[in-house]
């Protein structure tokens, strides 16, 4: 990034309304896209129609604003979630490979969302995915703790207990009923297909609550990044940051589960893509971050649901094929030191 | 400010790292506190920094004990540079100095214009003008350690504690490092400093403390504690010390054994 101070505040300004215009026009391309057949001419009636510019509804308004809209908030919704919990880990862990799922939150948060929706469907699942996440993202924690100094070994050991998570969560799939439970592949991939209204509102609400929560707090992850002794000597209380931050970060990536499943390598590859432009300050890196994972999730959406017409891919195949890459790619970096 | 310990004791499991030590910092003086590996040197400068609550005794900051200030509080009345410091800091040299105006901000958004200035003097203070926009991380050791250093002086705090500042640097950064605590001192500061290097401490102290085995075997002014026999008895290695041709303070010598 450019290391003049005013250049690297305008910088800022453009990236993110870059990026928020991206948003905008692949959330434009998602409406106007898919197997129902209703185009742009459409969506834009329709948009207009809710917005209250227009009298009438299309024709095709049931699929527009019942189903392609829902489904292109929810991606939007997840990928923020998912990316801002990326840049708090990584930030909390002053560790550039930490991501919510590879640290075992998210195959974590499977296990609550799947009972969840067991037992009170939708909103059941984001309840229960939230809750689970944060008990998973607290033990998390104690383990990070004990491996700070070692970036890989930390995410060997998410991985593994990932894996673990991702077990357990299968035997409740597999042993419940087929219409109460979304299948395995939704656990492990992620899929927006059954987006609903109701998702929408209560990703909006919890996911929006925990970032308010990490927004509060950037300036302490700026701190850490100094190390934890350091952040303390600056008045930084390191534990009670480590729990709340900690506490957001399961909630938020258990919520996004509980909606969309558990789609990988979102909260690693919008981080590692977006701080080279903004910078490592916090507050920058968490605004652009929200809007890149936005842009991505509804780009990663829109591209499984149009590419293989009439098959859906999963939108987790997606961002792990891109994500994968780049995580290999931050493994070799690394060891030469610098995070940008 | 002045500080205080009294009676610390530090114990982990059976081992005693610090054992009934009495240390104070006054306002106006270097303190170097010196000893050989294993001493308890950084432990004692840990727990005067209030980042380690001593098993026996207490530190008093002015008239107040450390255990009633909170985290906050601290971090107005001391600066600390630890030993350790990660070296994969993604921040600008502006931006980590910066940091170091953190236990005065307000508004945590937007640094005032006193904030500013008083970053820019501690980079300059440190001989990193010019480089404010590069990446920490990027920088060589020694770099990095004046780049902290400048983040420590931007907190401005009345005590000031260092923990072997000087071990990274070349020997005109050494003189550079330790004269600014020297000007610390001057302008009213208590500073601590640990340090390995016995003629560095000779130079820029006005009291030692020589710790051995996590007691103070000696506390004093340079010329009275810098002595052949309790130098030799404490590091176990013949040590010899005369007047330093140039300066005016001791010149301690290793003498083969």
């Amino acid at each position: 990034m450019s290391r003049d101070p005013v250049r690297a505040a305008r910088r800022r300004r453009i990236t993110s309304a870059a990026l928020l215009a991206l948003g905008l026009l692949l959330a434009g391309v998602s409406l106007s896209v898919g197997a129902a057949g209703a185009g742009p001419r459409a969506a834009i009636d329709s948009v207009a129609f809710h917005l209250g510019f227009a009298d009438n509804p299309p024709a095709s308004d049931g699929v527009i604003w019942g189903i392609r809209m829902p489904r292109t908030l929810l991606a939007a919704l997840i990928g923020s979630c998912l990316a801002i919990a990326g840049v708090t880990l990584q930030g909390l862990y002053r560790n550039p490979l930490a991501d919510p799922h590879l640290l075992a939150i998210g195959p974590g948060a499977a296990i609550g969302a799947a009972l969840g929706s067991l037992g009170a469907g939708t909103r059941g699942a984001i309840a229960g995915g939230a809750a689970c996440g944060v008990l998973v993202a607290l033990l998390s924690r104690r383990v990070a703790r004990r491996q700070s100094a070692d970036p890989g070994r930390l995410v060997l050991v998410g991985v593994a207990l990932g894996a673990v998570l991702t077990a357990w969560a299968g035997f409740i799939v597999t042993g419940s009923d087929r219409t109460r439970v979304p299948p395995m592949e939704f656990w492990l991939l992620g899929g927006l297909g059954s987006a609903t209204w109701t998702a929408v509102q209560a990703l909006f609400v919890i996911g929006g609550a925990a970032t308010l929560l990490v927004w509060g707090w950037a300036r302490s992850l700026d701190l850490l990044a100094l190390g934890e002794g350091e952040a303390r000597h600056l008045g930084v209380d390191v534990d009670l940051v480590g729990a709340v931050l900690s506490i957001a970060v399961g909630v938020m990536t258990g919520a996004a589960v509980g909606a969309g499943g558990v789609i990988g390598f979102v909260g690693v590859l919008v981080p590692t893509a977006v701080r080279p432009l903004v910078g490592a300050k916090h507050r920058p890196l968490l605004l652009s971050s929200a809007l890149a994972g936005a842009a991505l999730l509804i780009g990663a959406d829109t591209a499984a649901r149009t590419v293989l017409v009439p098959i859906e891919i999963p939108v987790g195949l997606i961002t792990t094929a891109i994500g994968g890459v780049v995580f290999l790619w931050l493994l070799g970096r690394i060891r030469s030191m610098a995070w940008s | 400010m002045e500080i205080t310990a009294t009676g610390v004791s530090v114990r982990v499991d059976r081992a005693t790292l610090v054992s009934d030590v009495d240390c104070s910092v006054q306002p106006g003086e270097v303190l170097a506190i010196v000893g050989p590996n294993g001493a308890g040197k950084s432990t004692l400068l840990s727990v005067l920094a209030g980042d380690r609550r001593p098993d026996a005794g207490d530190v008093q900051y002015g008239a107040d004990d450390v255990r009633g200030l909170s985290l906050a509080d601290l971090a107005l009345r001391r600066a600390m540079l630890s030993q350790d410091l990660p070296a994969r800091i993604p921040f600008t040299v502006g931006e980590l100095v910066e940091l170091g105006r953190h236990p005065h901000r307000s508004d945590p958004l937007r640094s005032s214009e006193l904030d500013q200035r008083i970053v820019a003097e501690a980079i300059a203070a440190v001989e990193l003008d010019g480089w404010e926009q590069r990446i920490v991380a990027t920088l060589s050791g020694g770099e990095r350690l004046r780049a902290h250093l400048a983040r420590v002086l931007a907190q401005q705090t009345p005590v000031v504690l260092l923990d072997e500042p000087t071990s990274a640097l070349d020997i005109a950064h050494q003189e550079h490092v330790l004269s600014l605590c020297e000007s610390l001192a001057a302008s009213g500061r208590a500073v601590a400093v640990v340090l390995h290097d016995l003629n560095a401490a000779a130079r820029y102290a006005d009291r030692i403390v020589v710790m051995s085995n996590g007691s103070v075997s000696a506390d004093g002014t340079p010329s009275d504690v810098l002595t052949e026999e309790l130098l030799s008895e404490v590091y176990r290695q013949p040590i010899t010390v005369t007047q330093h041709p140039h300066r005016d303070c001791p010149l301690v010598l290793v003498v083969d054994r």
